[in-house]
Formats: C-alpha cells, sequence, structure tokens
C-alpha cells in the first residue's frame, strides 16, 4: 500500500516537472499579464517562467483523495436541516409557477443535471447554458459557468429566482412555506425561528447538497492505496491525464479542477442558430446582465467571464468543472457542446477544435495550455478509461412525498374576526 | 406610491370648491351639498396603430413568465373586462385575492386598483400587472426578448412609431389600447333611459346618497372608504389566495401580516397607526356593471339588487365604517329604480374584433435564420 503510494507521488513529481513551463499559468488561471502586454500567446512567456522560479508554491497539486467536504460556520450541518434541505429540493413550489423544483432540472436520473445540451428553462422559456450536476458541488469554492456566485447559499436563489431557471419571488415563495405546517415545523427545528424564512430554505438546500457527495470512485480507492481500483489500462490513461495529455495542467486536486478560468477553445452552441426560443434567452441573458449597447447588438457567442469584469482579456472564459460524476452527466462543456467523452478527448487532442475545425469565438484569449496533444487511438483509450475512474456508482434518490397546504385559520376564527370588525 | 388624495381640494363642474371640511359638511347632509358631475365621458384621442398593437399585446399569453395568462385571462371581454368571479384566478402556482375589476374606462381614471396603490398612469399599472409575482410574473426583459422574435411585433411597433419591440414600447401601447375601451352606447350617455332609470337616477342623486362618493362622469371620486364589505373567507382558507395575500401584505409594509385576518385595502398606503384606514377601498366607478358581476373588492355580492339591499342596509359592520353609511329606506320599487339606473350606465358589450385580437398567435417562435449576420 505504502508503495504505491509512493509510486503515486513519484508519478506526480515527474508530471509537475514535465509540466512545470506552464504550471504557473495553470494555477493562476489566465491572468491578463500575457495579453495585456501584447505578448505572445502561443506559449509560457519567460514573465511566467520567472515568476515560478520565485514562486514554487504554485506547483500544480496533484490528483487527490475527495475528502469531507468544507462546512461554512454559519451554516453548520444538522439532521433536521439536511432532512429538510431534501423535501425543499424537490418542492416545486420553490420558484414560480409551483411547477419546478430543483430538482426538476438537477434531475438524479440524469446525473442531477439535465442531459440535453441546454438545461431545460422555466416554463415558456430555455435555459443558455448546460446544467451542471449537484454531486460534489459542496466542494466548489465559486458556482456557475463563470463563477459568478461563492457558495450554495448564494446559488440556491439564483437558480429558484432567474427569469429563465425558477421565475420565483421572495416574498410568495415565503409565504408558500409559512401556509405547510410541516414545514413551519421543520424549519422551526432547523432554525429555531417561529416562521420559515426564505434565507433558511436556501442554508437547507445547502445543507442538503453537501451531502451529494462521491468519495468512493475507482480513482479515490486507487489514491486510498487500493492498486485494484484501477485496470492497467486506467493507470496508463492516468499517466496520460498527468502528463502527454496535460489535462493534470488544470484539473488537478481532489476536486479535479483548480477553479480557474480558461478559455479552452469550446465552439459557439449551434443551439443558437436554429432555436427561436434558445435565440430569445440568448439576448435576455445579455440585456439581464447589463452589458453595453453595442455589446448586446453585436455578441453570438457566450463571453463567460467577462460578464463579471468586463476585461476584454477575459471574454469566453470559464471556470475549470471537476471532472468527478462525469459518467453521469453527459452532454460536456458550458452549453453541452459534445455528447460524448470521446468527442471531448478528441476535441483536446485537436488542440481545441472540434471536428469540423471550429473553435472559440475568441481566439485571443484562447489559453497557451491547450496544444494539439498528438495522441494515438490506444492512447485515447486508456485516457477515456482513466476517465471512467472518476465515477463511482450512480447516486439515486426517491423524490419524497411533500407535505401539503394547510388554511393557517379555521372558519370560526375567520368569523370571530368578522365580528368583531 | 399613489398617495390618497382625502384633503386634496377638487373643484367640481360648478366651481364648488370640496375640501376635507366640505366632506365633513357632506356627512352631515349629503343631499343638500353635494354638487353632481356627472353625465358622459370625455374623448379621448387615440393613436391607432398603437391601440393596435396594445391589442393584440393584452391578449397575448407570451406577457407572462411561464406564457399561461395573459391580460384578458383575468379581464374578460366578455364580462365587461372583469372576472365572473369573486376572487380573480392570479398566476399558475397561487391565485388572487380580490376580484379583477373592469378595464372598460380605465384611461379615465386617476388612481389604479382597489387599494389606490397606483395614481400614476396606466404604464405603471401595466408595468405593475405585468410583472407583479402573483399576477403575470413575468421579467420584462425576458418579455422584450419574446416580443422581438416576433416578426408581427417588429412591424407592428415600428408602424407604432414605437422603434424595435421594447419594454417601454409595450408600456405605452397597452395604454393606448385601453384608452378604446370606453363605454360604448349607455342609455345614460345617449339620453334614452327608462322612466325607472330616470327615477332610479333622482334617488341616486338624492335619498340615496350614491353620489356623495359616486360622482363625476365616472361615478367615482376616486377616493377610499370603508363601506362594511364582508370579508371573503376564501383569501384566507384558500392557501393558493392567502399565499398571494401574505407575500402583498408582507411586501406593503404591513405590521404582523401572517396574522392579519381582513384585508387592509387602502391601509397600505399611509399606515395608520390607528388602524382607522383598515378596509378603506377606491370607490369603484358604476359603469359597465351589466356585465361585471360579482362586486365589491372581493366579489362578495352576487348581484345589483343585492348591492342596493346592502346599502340600504346602512352597510355590515365595521368599526372602521364610513359614518354616511346610514341605513337608506328605500322600497322596494325604489330599490329597483336604482338597479335599473345602474343598469342605464352599461353600454353595448366591446367584444368584437374592434376591441378583442382575435387573430391566432403563433405557437412557437421563428428562428432567426440569419442570426450570425444581424444585430441582436
Amino acid at each position: 500500500m505504502s508503495s504505491l503510494k509512493k509510486t503515486s507521488i513519484l508519478i506526480m513529481a515527474t508530471t509537475v516537472a514535465a509540466a512545470l513551463s506552464v504550471s504557473v499559468a495553470a494555477a493562476m488561471g489566465d491572468k491578463p499579464s500575457a495579453s495585456a502586454s501584447g505578448m505572445s500567446q502561443v506559449g509560457p512567456t519567460p514573465a511566467m517562467a520567472g515568476t515560478f522560479a520565485k514562486a514554487p508554491e504554485a506547483a500544480i497539486p496533484p490528483l487527490a483523495p475527495l475528502g469531507e467536504p468544507p462546512i461554512p460556520p454559519d451554516n453548520p450541518m444538522s439532521k433536521a436541516k439536511i432532512e429538510l434541505g431534501k423535501l425543499l429540493f424537490f418542492d416545486p413550489r420553490l420558484g414560480g409557477d409551483a411547477s419546478v423544483s430543483c430538482a426538476t432540472c438537477h434531475d438524479p436520473e440524469q446525473g442531477w443535471s439535465w442531459a440535453e445540451d441546454i438545461s431545460r428553462g422555466y416554463p415558456g422559456t430555455v435555459h443558455w447554458r448546460s446544467n451542471q450536476s449537484i454531486i460534489n458541488t459542496a466542494y466548489y469554492s465559486k458556482l456557475f459557468w463563470a463563477g459568478s456566485v461563492p457558495s450554495l447559499e448564494a446559488q440556491a436563489p439564483s437558480a429558484a429566482k432567474g427569469g429563465v431557471a425558477g421565475n420565483g419571488e421572495n416574498d410568495l415563495m415565503e409565504a408558500r412555506l409559512r401556509l405547510i405546517p410541516e414545514y413551519v415545523k421543520r424549519f422551526n427545528e432547523a432554525f429555531g425561528e417561529p416562521w420559515p424564512t426564505i434565507n433558511n430554505a436556501w442554508k437547507a438546500l445547502a445543507a442538503f447538497e453537501r451531502t451529494l457527495v462521491q468519495r468512493d470512485t475507482p480513482l479515490d480507492k486507487y489514491l486510498l492505496g487500493d492498486s485494484s481500483a484501477l485496470t492497467e489500462q486506467q493507470v496508463s490513461g492516468k499517466a496520460l491525464f498527468e502528463g502527454k495529455a496535460r489535462c493534470i495542467l488544470c484539473h488537478n486536486g481532489a476536486l479535479a479542477t483548480n477553479e480557474n478560468y480558461y478559455n479552452i477553445g469550446v465552439p459557439r452552441a449551434g443551439r443558437w442558430l436554429e432555436d427561436g426560443l434558445a435565440q430569445i434567452t440568448f439576448r435576455f441573458e445579455y440585456y439581464a446582465k447589463g452589458a453595453t449597447e453595442e455589446l448586446y447588438r453585436t455578441v453570438k457567442d457566450d463571453v463567460g467571464l467577462y460578464f463579471r469584469n468586463k476585461n476584454k482579456w477575459d471574454k469566453g472564459k470559464f471556470r475549470v468543472p471537476s471532472l468527478r460524476y462525469i459518467g453521469y452527466t453527459e452532454p460536456y462543456m458550458r452549453q453541452g457542446q459534445f455528447y460524448t467523452l470521446e468527442e471531448v478527448i478528441d476535441f483536446y487532442d485537436r488542440g481545441g477544435f472540434d471536428e469540423e475545425g471550429n473553435t472559440t469565438s475568441y481566439p485571443k484569449t484562447k489559453t497557451p495550455l491547450i496544444t494539439k496533444l498528438n495522441l494515438s487511438d490506444e492512447e485515447k483509450e486508456d485516457l477515456l478509461a482513466f476517465l471512467e475512474a472518476f465515477t463511482g456508482e450512480k447516486i439515486m434518490m426517491a423524490k419524497p412525498r411533500l407535505p401539503g397546504y394547510k388554511p393557517l385559520f379555521t372558519l370560526a376564527e375567520l368569523e370571530a374576526a368578522q365580528a368583531a370588525k | 406610491m399613489a398617495g390618497i388624495m382625502t384633503t386634496r381640494p377638487f373643484m367640481n363642474k360648478r366651481g364648488f370648491l370640496v375640501t376635507a371640511l366640505g366632506m365633513g359638511l357632506i356627512l352631515a347632509n349629503p343631499v343638500a351639498i353635494a354638487g353632481d358631475d356627472i353625465g358622459p365621458l370625455a374623448t379621448l384621442k387615440v393613436n391607432k396603430a398603437r391601440a393596435e398593437l396594445g391589442k393584440r399585446l393584452f391578449f397575448d399569453k407570451r406577457l407572462s413568465g411561464d406564457a399561461a395568462i395573459s391580460c384578458g385571462t383575468c379581464h374578460k371581454p366578455e364580462y365587461g373586462f372583469a372576472n365572473p368571479d369573486a376572487l380573480s384566478e392570479g398566476y399558475p402556482g397561487n391565485k388572487h385575492f380580490r376580484n379583477a375589476p373592469s378595464v372598460i374606462n380605465a384611461a379615465h381614471k386617476t388612481v389604479w386598483m382597489h387599494d389606490g396603490r397606483i395614481g400614476t398612469n396606466l404604464n405603471d399599472v401595466t408595468r405593475g400587472m405585468i410583472t407583479e409575482s402573483y399576477i403575470m410574473n413575468m421579467d420584462m426583459r425576458i418579455m422584450q426578448e419574446r416580443l422581438k422574435q416576433d416578426s408581427l411585433y417588429v412591424k407592428m411597433f415600428k408602424d407604432a412609431g414605437l422603434g424595435e419591440p421594447s419594454n417601454g414600447g409595450a408600456r405605452k401601447a397597452i395604454p393606448e389600447y385601453l384608452k378604446t375601451l370606453n363605454s360604448e352606447g349607455a342609455p345614460f350617455d345617449d339620453g334614452q333611459m327608462s322612466a325607472s332609470a330616470k327615477h332610479g337616477l333622482e334617488l341616486f342623486k338624492g335619498k340615496a346618497g350614491c353620489i356623495a362618493c359616486h360622482n363625476g362622469p365616472m361615478f367615482t371620486d376616486g377616493q377610499p372608504y370603508n363601506t362594511g364589505v364582508k370579508e371573503n373567507f376564501d383569501v384566507f382558507l384558500d392557501p393558493a389566495r392567502h399565499q398571494a395575500f401574505i407575500g402583498y401584505a408582507d411586501f406593503m409594509g404591513i405590521v404582523n401580516y401572517m396574522n392579519l385576518k381582513r384585508d387592509p385595502g387602502a391601509h397600505i398606503q399611509k399606515h395608520k397607526a390607528d388602524g382607522s384606514d383598515i378596509g378603506k377601498f377606491i370607490t369603484p366607478s358604476l359603469r359597465e356593471l351589466k356585465y361585471t358581476a360579482p362586486y365589491m373588492h372581493n366579489g362578495m355580492i352576487k348581484t345589483l339588487p343585492e348591492v342596493v339591499a346592502f346599502y340600504n342596509r346602512g352597510g355590515d359592520n365595521d368599526r372602521n365604517k364610513d359614518i354616511r353609511m346610514k341605513p337608506l329606506d328605500l322600497s322596494k320599487q325604489e330599490q329597483k329604480d336604482l338597479v335599473a339606473f345602474l343598469l342605464a350606465l352599461s353600454g353595448k358589450p366591446l367584444t368584437s374584433s374592434r376591441h378583442v385580437w382575435t387573430e391566432a398567435y403563433p405557437k412557437e417562435y421563428e428562428v432567426i435564420a440569419n442570426w450570425l449576420d444581424v444585430p441582436n
């Protein structure tokens, strides 16, 4: 067991050395310095290498077994809170017209996500990005494709209230919770407050989501010392992952993501060219996110991180997603551009181009980390086999029976109030 | 937010300055003091292209969040652009807690909503109804993009001089359409009242004292009063309605809104500490009553004879009831005459294509085929 661990660490060390020249850029995300100074985009700059020499702590963290999820001090876990959060996750009354719950789009059957290129939306709409799995979201320090929220507590209201997602309104959703006696009781048990509040609902949802983790994948078992957990082919794939295929540069650490932002060359979603409903949402997103008039008029792709900071060198950059649980979360990429992992591997092998030669709408910001890989067919198969090791058993959950509404007052109470008017 | 204008002086048609003090005198003897200002409504100038656009928007379900209801879903043309249900449907997932008033003649009002919470213009009313979570729950930014995806709207907005489809444009067009919804051919306006109705008018101005509040061409003074209408318990017994009511009361800043067992009405405007404004509602117009049953802010009275009977007994109990609400001692015949007069304030149905958008709406959104080549 210990010897295996050593081997693993040794591989890591070799990989890190091999990736030395680009590791700083990988660890830091593509920061503006190179673009802003007009330096070449094709490779790491001397400045970067120099930074690395001074900052060895920026080395790439190895893949690691997934530990316990971090729990924020202002939302401690409790059984009551988690069970309440589970009910709320499946309850469509936390939405506009009470027809869609969190679980409607983040469907356990579909990998706690939605198995179409672009997520379904609120009735009458379609979303504009691919729906991400809930599994292991407990570990992210930023959520959504452009990393726009820092916690699950902040993600929940964005999803429940967004016009193409839940389209709910705080006051009405809160009122609904208060007319469900079982929730009044459970919120009181979980939070010690007389009435359910919408903010506590987000906390309960977050607590429930922190239980949706998978820490026993073949990869976890292997990294914990069980050499039989990976096949020979997967072990070969792991070496490619950490070496020639360069995946580790961004997909590293226990969560298999450094959570930095890159433009890796994913082409525009075809859906926007052929679906009127998707064209509506596309424009809405730019309108709603406060784009300039010029951007709103001219943009034809998802600018990603640029929405948040308006730095032109961040156009088309997205937060690296985890590779965990990807066996159930197809399609892949921000608008589900690829339906299979084979397509994904081919995309990287070509250096960020799809099979028709399409790439990012923002080539200036494309990361130099993405280069042609020249993987053989066998290597691709090995890599694919290894990617499967990031996924364990399918996490299933039956929809719980939801508690019903009950009138808050009796007829007698209302009649008494009427008489006392 | 509109303030209630209880102390605002206004001139009636005889130039009689009526103030809060004047109102006090009216209380003592409404018949002697109140000058009547009733008559036909002023003719409104209408921009036809904008009104036509507004008509299409009014009946378009794509103006609600989940594209399930339009303005016309609750404001039904065949019911005088009101609703036959005591309490309005509201948005799917909840129901409303008040009766949907007629929007006929709405352009002649100066204050809108039963609680008088909008006192600016129909542009604001339009926005309020479309965006309110328990009414149409529409993110207007999505609405704008839906409109831009419909080539007929693109043309109609342009023809109406409103540029490309926009929220602002929609909020101009719908009020313009509402200006076309006016009482047409009401016997009172046309001088065609029956003898009974004429007698009813005399009672209206005299013995029955209706004119004290129902004055002016719209037969309303636009002020809030408590007439002692009973609560509609469905508001509280149906959680689908109660949730909308709670959300509303919470948003309006009502203290202790979870324990409310009555509709606060215009109290939401001034929140008087002594609660004396609880249960006041804006005097409704009396035009088009023929089509708009049931009556009152909560639909608690089903027929006009029952409404007249309600006033004849001085309303029902309420500690805040206006002191002018006293038994009227009207005979059966007088009550009938009063009803005849009220019915004479209703015109012809506004149900033809002149007032209703009758063409089908597209079932799917068109694709902008050359999407990459055109500006968004």
